[in-house]
This record gives structure tokens, C-alpha cells and sequence, in this order.
């Protein structure tokens, strides 16, 4: 359903972003302090040396950056899909929704694959420091990655709740998450 | 409403996927730790704001928005710096 | 189209238009109804606790023998349901909720259902929270504050699930504030209406948006903490347990980063309603109003830096004890210049002492006696003899108290007759507003003393400690003050019950103030206005303007009635 146009500002009287928009970046603001603190947490005891980061080594960095690469193209597919609603394109953005959710379902199959070799070695949360953080990080993201895809399934699925401004606010959500990934992979399993 | 100047998404991407294979390079091939250290993080910065000012418009929005996003990255920030002596000069 | 969404809300039967409803009005209801409840809970554990630091060992009238084990959940979850579930769902929730749209000229917030889903996530985390004094173990036992690894390792309070549903339910509060947050904000960018530009907003409004943006900002490195914390606790993940290489001390950073900020975020928004009290009763406008926007502003910007006052004796890193110091003197700077210029606005103005301002007036005193005991803690090492002892307990229930009771009824009395159509009893608000007064300085005043006595904070016997005994007698003034102050606000009770069921109509403005919710009906129907909106053609503190006939000028009163 459409904003109620009963709340709606008069017409006119303002310009700028949409409150959809401004509402989305509020949103993002509080969650760039959430994945700050938990990076921030990870980098200073990072900084504080120790063997404990040796650790990162038994992770497997081609499936990571394989998830990076799915990731990163989602999020073009998913910014092809606005400009597509923008012009009207409708199979163009069924396509460019279905090859996002595509990749986010892509991207925890392979999650869920690192995993279960890692807990399968033995290395599970409680077996260090580096695991309790690799753990949390990742599992945060994918999380978060799970909830951007319900949503863009849900995009997909219901053509009639589909406006560009919709989609363009579902990528807004998405290209963060992605960001986030962008410094996840160096911090865990790069440096 | 509508951006009405898109960028070029595709070439963003290329840019996005040749700094990922940068980074990747750097962590694997032989050299300074150091050199590897930095050029992994700033590929990763420059990715990340490729992603933020294209694909997240940033660059069409308006100075308000712009703020919405830095200055939770300047508290984020803040709270490393404070860390640092209690984590990271103790060891 | 407005019609239509009129014949709808006609049509809505008891469950659409009461229970799950997207009006802002019935929501803020909600949330005050809901912390209402839990103030009545908080209260009483505060009674028991009081009751056994008076009389340790004695049996606690309603409860039995508070062990020290009862004790620990007292404390613990006195704390968190004042802060988090009457506080800030009155505050914010309540306040916020009736009054942003109502003062910007607005029909509603500019996302109703997301308003409607944060006042269930609200209920639910309720929910959560209640369940937790049910399960095995009982409520959570390790101070509001958490810190591992006591709340960590369920063996050290012998509370289990106890500390997960305490987890659980703050996420689920932090949740539904969040999604709030949003939505202030975005409304008051969005919705205002015509004329009615920032800087014509009320304080009210202002104090809302900076406490909203606080919240925002500063909750995620305790959410982030949050889920160390549970993972810790159930999956044997090692952030704060030193054995496995984590540190109990990065708890406490992450807390009182979102922890400094989240005390303005509930001083803020009765802040804002004080500041727009004076003046109506003063009927002078507020002095040096944008510099107060300015002063806040600044004051929001500086509380994410001082958190590390709360942690002079944790046994950080000594280098930051100065920094940090430094900047919690500094943030009394803004504040100190808001409290001038509410007495600025008062001098030479014509009172009017009806309860609204009785209450801004003992916020104002009140807040002042916590500021200033607020600038000793701040200072490390005064802070060395008086972290952790009732000196601290002194402090913040001066501050906060002021907040939530003086400054929360001076918006509750002057916005009841809007909220509910009813005028509340004068002769009953004076009775109920002196004696939280008297009772609220006897109970707290003797804790500055015991305080610097070296009474510390969260034992459950002072009279275990030889060199206490001498000054129990103030353990003694305190608890009669306090159970005196519970006793009192069974005239608030009686005075809403009677206006509630008997009271007289409300006008719509019965105070004769200028801001824009007094031009609606009391209480204002579905969608607020009429067929159109008000327009706003100045600021909200224009009383007492030279040359008008009358001592106030509203918001929307036409153009060309200045001088």
C-alpha cells in the first residue's frame, strides 16, 4: 500500500531527500555504530599483539573471497535493479532482485560451508579469542545478510508493493551490508 | 526524487573486483608486512567508498545526508582511540 | 482524502482504534501506560531495598527476609526498569509519541505502523522482562550495569536464565527505541507545517530530536556488547573472561559509551518540557532560545566523550583518568549556561505557581543540588574516595529524579488537560508536588553524607561494617523518606482517577499558551486538525510582547497581529 496520503506533507512545500530515505540512513547511522563497535573492539585488541591471531590462519581465504566477489557483484545487481525501476524497466528489475537474492542466498550457503569445516576442525566459538570474535563478526553480517534478503524476496514476490523508491531503499540496505563485508574479510582473514 | 545521473555501475564494479584481486595480492605475495598491511586497508577504504558514493548515491545526496554517515564513523573513531590504552599498550 | 481515512477510523472497533492503533496519541498512551506500570515496580522494589538498609534482617513487609542474593536483584532490577522501562517509554515514549506531531502541525508521525510495531516490540520486551523474575534463578542479580564476569558466569549470582531474558530484553527495548528514534526524526524533518521551520520548533520538540539522536548513535557498541555478553554466556566465547584472552574492562568501555549518553537521553526531554513551562508561566519568553538549542547540541556532542568518569576505579589505563576529567568539567559548561537562562527567563516575569510550574521549579533547584555533586564525581581524584559509595547514589538520583519526577509531572500536569480532555484538581497537585519535595530531599540528602561515610553502593547490610554504625540513623531518615515519597503519589493516583472519571472539561487552552497542540480540542480528534493544517507565522515564546493587548501570542494567530 501506497504512504498514507493523509500524512503526507503537502505538496510542494518541501524538497530534498524523501523521508523513506532520510528514515534509511537514520537507520544505517545506528547500525555504522554497531558494526563500529565490534570492529573497533576487534582492531584494538588486534593492535595489542599476541599469538591468539595466529589463529586466522585455519581460515579458508578462497571461499572468503569468493564471497566477497558474490557480494560485491549483488550489489551492482541490486543498484541495476533501481535504475531499472526508475525507467520503467520491469523485467529489468525482476532480474537484477532475482540475481541479488540469488547471491545472498549464495553468500550464506557458502558461510554455512566454512563453518562446518571450521566446527569439524574443532575451531568453534569457544576455542579462543580469535574464534569468539570470528564468530560474532560473521554471524552478525550474515544476519544481517539473511534480513536483506527476506526483504528483496519479498521485493521479488510482490510486484504491486514493488516502487523504485522501495527498491532503491532495500540497496541502500544492502550496499551496507556489503560494505560491511569489504572490512570484515581484511580485518579476519587478510591481515 | 529520481538521481537523475547515474554512474557507470558496471565500471565500478570492474574497479571494485580489480582492488579486491589488490588486496588479495598483496596478502599472498612476499614483502614488507607493513606494505601488505596498508595496501589491503586502503583498497578496502577506497572499495568501500566506491560502494558508498556510487551505488549508495552519496555522491547526489545532499551535505545533510553526508553527515549522517560520518559522523557515527567519527564517534566509532573515537571510541578505538579511547581503547587503545586499555587494549592495545598493555600487552 | 482525508475523509476517507476518517471513515475508516470510524468504522475501527475496539481493538483497531485502542490496542493496536497507528494514532501517535493512543501509542503515546500506550507507553505511558505501560512505564506507569513499571514505575509502580520499580517503586516498590526500591521500598524493599530501602526497608532492608534500614532494618537488615527484618521480615520486608510484602516480601519476607531480603537475603543478600534478593538484595542483588533488587538493586539490579530497581535500576534497569527505572532507566529503561519507566524513563525512557514515559519520556520519550509517551511525551515524544503525543506531542512532536501535535507541536509541528502534523497529523501523525510520518511512519504510523512503524510507530505501532515500537510500542509492541515495547510490550514485548515487557513481556521478557516480567518472565525473567519467574524463571529458575530469578532476575537478573549483577547491577543495571552487567559487568562480567559477574553477569557472565551464572555460577557467581546463581541467576541463569534469568540474565538471558534480561539480555533479550533490552535488545527488544533498544529495538522498539530505535525504530522510535527514527521516526522522530524523520517526522520533524518532514512534516512540519507551513511556517513552522526549526528554529520555530518548541523546546519540547528540540530536546526530543537530540535525545533521539543520542540514543541512535550511542547504542550500538552496547548492542554489540550485548551479543558478546549472551555468547559468552552461551556458547563459551571468551570477550570478557581473562582465562581465555578476553578483558571484563572492555564490558564496561562499551556500557558507558552508549551509557554517558543514554543519561541525557532521559534528562533531555523533561529538560525540553520545563523549558517550555517557564515561560507560559512566566508568561515571558525563554531567554536566550537558540542558545539553548546550541547549548544542548553542544552537551550531546561532549557526552560521547566523558563515559570514562564511570570508570576512574575499574583499573583502566591511568592516562585516561585526566582526558576524561577534563572533559566531564567541560560538559558542565552547557549546561550550566541552560540553567541561567531558565532563571533569566524567570526574573521580572509574572508568575503563575500552578502545579506545572511548581514542578519546573523544584526541577530547576533539584537539578542544580545533582549538577553540582555531579562536578565532584567528575573530578578523578575526588572520585578515588567516593566512586561506588552513596555520594555517587546521591548524585544521580538528584539528577535523574529531577528529570523523570519533577521535570516528567511538570509536562504530565500540563499536558493532562490535552491528553485526556480533563482539567486535573489544583489543591490536590500542590499537596502531591510538596510532598515528593520534603520526602524526596529526606530520602536522598542523608545519602551524600553516608556517601562520604564510606557507605558503598549495593550491600544489602550496612551493618555489617563497624565504622557504619554510627551513622545508620541516616539509613533510617532515608527509608521513612522513602517510603513516605511512595506513600505520596497515592494523591497523584487519586487526583487522575478523580479527574478522570469526574474531573471538568478542558477547554483547549487552558493555560493560554502559544504552541501549536493548544489549538487542537482537548483531547485532539483522529488526524488533529481540521480540513487543513495551521500555519505558523512565528516562534513559540512570544509573552508579554509590547503594545499587544493580550500577554501571549499563539504560533498560528495570523500575520500582522505583532506590534
Amino acid at each position: 500500500m501506497a504512504t498514507p496520503s493523509a500524512y503526507a506533507a503537502p505538496a510542494g512545500l518541501r524538497s530534498g531527500p524523501s523521508a523513506a530515505k532520510i528514515a534509511v540512513w537514520w537507520f544505517l547511522a545506528s547500525e555504522i555504530m554497531v558494526f563500529g563497535g565490534l570492529l573497533a573492539s576487534f582492531v584494538v585488541f588486534r593492535l595489542g599483539g599476541g599469538r591468539w591471531y595466529d589463529a586466522s590462519e585455519h581460515l579458508g581465504v578462497t571461499l572468503a573471497a569468493v564471497n566477497t566477489l558474490i557480494l560485491l557483484t549483488s550489489s551492482l545487481t541490486i543498484v541495476q535493479a533501481f535504475a531499472a525501476a526508475e525507467r520503467g524497466d520491469e523485467p529489468g528489475v525482476r532480474r537484477g532482485l532475482a540475481l541479488t537474492v540469488l547471491g545472498g542466498v549464495a553468500f550464506l550457503g557458502v558461510k554455512a560451508v566454512e563453518y562446518s569445516i571450521e566446527v569439524s576442525h574443532g575451531f568453534v566459538p569457544s576455542a579462543g579469542i580469535f574464534w569468539s570474535f570470528y564468530y560474532t563478526m560473521t554471524g552478525l553480517h550474515a544476519l544481517h545478510v539473511l534480513g536483506g534478503v527476506v526483504v528483496n524476496a519479498v521485493l521479488l514476490a510482490a510486484p504491486r508493493a514493488r516502487t523504485a523508491r522501495r527498491v532503491e531503499m532495500a540497496g541502500l540496505y544492502w550496499h551496507f551490508v556489503d560494505v560491511v563485508w569489504i572490512f570484515l574479510f581484511p580485518l579476519l582473514y587478510l591481515s | 526524487m529520481g538521481t537523475h545521473r547515474h554512474p557507470n555501475y558496471v565500471a565500478v564494479w570492474g574497479w571494485l573486483v580489480a582492488l579486491m584481486a589488490a588486496g588479495l595480492a598483496a596478502s599472498v605475495l612476499p614483502g614488507g608486512r607493513h606494505v601488505a598491511v596498508a595496501v589491503i586497508f586502503a583498497t578496502a577504504a577506497v572499495k568501500a567508498l566506491l560502494v558508498a558514493l556510487n551505488f549508495m548515491h552519496l555522491r547526489f545526496e545532499p551535505r545533510l545526508i553526508h553527515a549522517m554517515v560520518l559522523v557515527p564513523l567519527l564517534f566509532a573513531a573515537v571510541l578505538a582511540l579511547a581503547l587503545l590504552p586499555d587494549f592495545a599498550m598493555r600487552r | 482524502m482525508t475523509a476517507t481515512v476518517e471513515r475508516q477510523a470510524r468504522h475501527a472497533g475496539f481493538l483497531r482504534t485502542w490496542v493496536f492503533s497507528t494514532d501517535h496519541k493512543t501509542i503515546g498512551r500506550q507507553y505511558l501506560l505501560l512505564g506507569l506500570l513499571w514505575a509502580l515496580a520499580g517503586g516498590l522494589l526500591a521500598g524493599a531495598m530501602r526497608w532492608q538498609l534500614a532494618w537488615p534482617d527484618t521480615r520486608v513487609p510484602g516480601w519476607g527476609q531480603v537475603g543478600p542474593e534478593a538484595f542483588n536483584m533488587m538493586v539490579t532490577m530497581h535500576g534497569t526498569i527505572m532507566v529503561f522501562f519507566v524513563a525512557m517509554p514515559i519520556l520519550l515514549g509517551a511525551f515524544g509519541n503525543f506531542l512532536i506531531p501535535l507541536m509541528i502541525g502534523a497529523r501523525d508521525m510520518v511512519f504510523p505502523r512503524l510507530n505501532m510495531m515500537s510500542v509492541w516490540t515495547f510490550a514485548l520486551a515487557s513481556l521478557v522482562l516480567l518472565a525473567s523474575f519467574f524463571v529458575p534463578g530469578g532476575a537478573a542479580s549483577a547491577g543495571w550495569t552487567a559487568y562480567p564476569p559477574l553477569s557472565a558466569r551464572a555460577e557467581y549470582t546463581g541467576v541463569d536464565w534469568g540474565m538471558n531474558l534480561w539480555i533479550l530484553a533490552l535488545a527488544l527495548e533498544f529495538a522498539s527505541f530505535l525504530m522510535g528514534g527514527v521516526n522522530y526524526l524523520t517526522t520533524a524533518m518532514v512534516l512540519r507545517a507551513p511556517g513552522m521551520s526549526l528554529l520555530r520548533m518548541p523546546m519540547t520538540v528540540w530536546q526530543q530530536l537530540i535525545a533521539a539522536a543520542l540514543f541512535l548513535l550511542s547504542v550500538g557498541p552496547l548492542i554489540a556488547g550485548a551479543v558478546m555478553l549472551l555468547l559468552d554466556r552461551t556458547l563459551g566465547t571468551g570477550f570478557f573472561a581473562p582465562d581465555l584472552g578476553g578483558d571484563p574492562l572492555l564490558w564496561q568501555h562499551l556500557f558507558w559509551f552508549f551509557g554517558h549518553p543514554e543519561v541525557y537521553v532521559v534528562f533531555l526531554p523533561p529538560l525540553g518540557f520545563v523549558l517550555d513551562v517557564l515561560p507560559v508561566f512566566a508568561r515571558k519568553p525563554l531567554f536566550g532560545h537558540r542558545w539553548i538549542i546550541g547549548a544542548t547540541a553542544v552537551a550531546g556532542g561532549l557526552s560521547f566523550v566523558v563515559w570514562a568518569h564511570h570508570m576512574f576505579m575499574s583499573g583502566m589505563d591511568p592516562r585516561l583518568a585526566m582526558p576524561f576529567s577534563v572533559t566531564t568539567i567541560l560538559i558542565s559548561v552547557p549546561f550550566a549556561f541552560i540553567v541561567f537562562a531558565m532563571i533569566a527567563t524567570l526574573w521580572r516575569g509574572s508568575i503563575r505557581f500552578d502545579t506545572p510550574m511548581l514542578w519546573a521549579l523544584g526541577f530547576l533547584t533539584m537539578f542544580i543540588v545533582g549538577g553540582l555533586t555531579g562536578i565532584f564525581n567528575g573530578s578523578a581524584p575526588a572520585d578515588i574516595y567516593i566512586n561506588n559509595t552513596y555520594f555517587v547514589v546521591a548524585h544521580f538520583h538528584y539528577t535523574l529524579f529531577s528529570a523523570v519526577v519533577f521535570g516528567g509531572l511538570a509536562g504530565f500536569t500540563y499536558w493532562f488537560p490535552k491528553m485526556s480532555g480533563r482539567l486535573l484538581s489544583e489543591p490536590l497537585g500542590k499537596a502531591h508536588f510538596w510532598l515528593t519535595l520534603v520526602f524526596f530531599n529526606v530520602t536522598f540528602f542523608p545519602m551524600h553524607h553516608l556517601g562520604l561515610a564510606g557507605m558503598v553502593r549495593r550491600i544489602a547490610d550496612p551493618l555489617q561494617y563497624e565504622y557504619l554504625v554510627p551513622h545508620q540513623w541516616l539509613n533510617v531518615v532515608a527509608t521513612v523518606g522513602a517510603l513516605g515519597l511512595l506513600a505520596s503519589q497515592l494523591v497523584l493516583v487519586a487526583n487522575v482517577a478523580r479527574s478522570l472519571l469526574a474531573g471538568r472539561r478542558a477547554p483547549a487552552n487552558p493555560w493560554q499558551a502559544n504552541t501549536l497542540e493548544w489549538l487542537a480540542a482537548s483531547p485532539p480528534p483522529h488526524l488533529n486538525w481540521g480540513p487543513s493544517l495551521p500555519v505558523v507565522h512565528r516562534g513559540p515564546y512570544e509573552y508579554s510582547v509590547p503594545g499587544l493587548a493580550e500577554d501571549w501570542l499563539p504560533q498560528a494567530a495570523p500575520a500582522g497581529r505583532t506590534v
